[in-house]
């Protein structure tokens, strides 16, 4: 078995398609790990376990690979890692801008746009009646009418 | 460390940290592949550990290690959909 120091592969072995990655649990939440090893699981086994204050990441190719394509693939799996961690974060940071827009499209789908959130919509109706630019009856910009020269004139 | 689990005999045992993985993740895919082997689920320590016997091997796979993906698969589901 060829053990590396290089990043986070800890082992890598061609002839039985095997690679191991030690990850730092304070570097990856468990969840962006788990959301990284899923990516993974329809072309490879996956293992995990934790020692202390590592994660040890098993995986083993479901197909043949040579040696360089299974460095790429401990290659992808951290980038997938760094991909979820990003992900995990703008979802938190954004967690309360999606609940109101959630609430606000479930409410006016509902018909009332009466939210308990403080989002300034609260009794406002989705389309004011009395502005003619409001809604989808004015066209100014000609969009409804139809481009093909022998409907030209049938609106 | 835990080797990763192979399928080249009619029993395996698999160790799963109790960190990583849920008890009722691991039941579920032991149902999941209850025709294709006998299970016995015990905890031991920090880890799950899984007996498997009588395990098929007239499948194509490795029974041993897709068990181990899906108990993985359910434990993120599960862990996602606010179950654990």
């Amino acid at each position: 078995m060829m053990a590396t120091t290089r990043s986070q592969i800890e082992t890598l072995d061609p002839a039985t398609l095997t690679l191991t990655l030690s990850l730092d649990v304070g570097l990856y939440p468990r969840d962006v790990l788990y959301a990284a090893a899923y990516v993974f699981l329809d072309r490879a086994y996956v293992l995990l376990d934790r020692q202390e204050s590592r994660f040890i990441v098993h995986l083993r190719a479901k197909r043949p690979l040579d040696e360089p394509t299974l460095q790429a693939m401990a290659g992808e799996f951290e980038n997938e890692l760094l991909a979820q961690a990003l992900r995990h974060q703008v979802v938190d940071a954004n967690q309360r801008i999606i609940e109101d827009v959630v609430a606000v499209a479930i409410a006016g789908a509902a018909g009332d746009v009466e939210g308990t959130g403080d989002t300034g919509l609260e009794g406002a109706p989705l389309i004011d009646p009395r502005d003619p630019e409001d809604g989808f009856v004015a066209d100014p910009l000609g969009i409804a009418r139809p481009w093909e020269p022998d409907k030209q004139g049938t609106e | 460390m835990t080797p990763p689990p192979t399928g080249d005999t009619d029993t395996a045992t698999v160790r799963l940290h109790r960190a990583l993985y849920l008890e009722e993740a691991i039941t579920e895919a032991a149902a999941t592949f209850a025709g294709l082997a006998s299970f016995a689920v015990r905890a031991d320590g920090d880890h799950y550990v899984v007996d498997l016997s009588a395990i098929a091997r007239d499948v194509d796979g490795d029974v041993v290690a897709e068990f181990c993906n899906f108990a993985l698969a359910n434990t993120a589901r599960r862990r996602r959909s606010g179950h654990a």
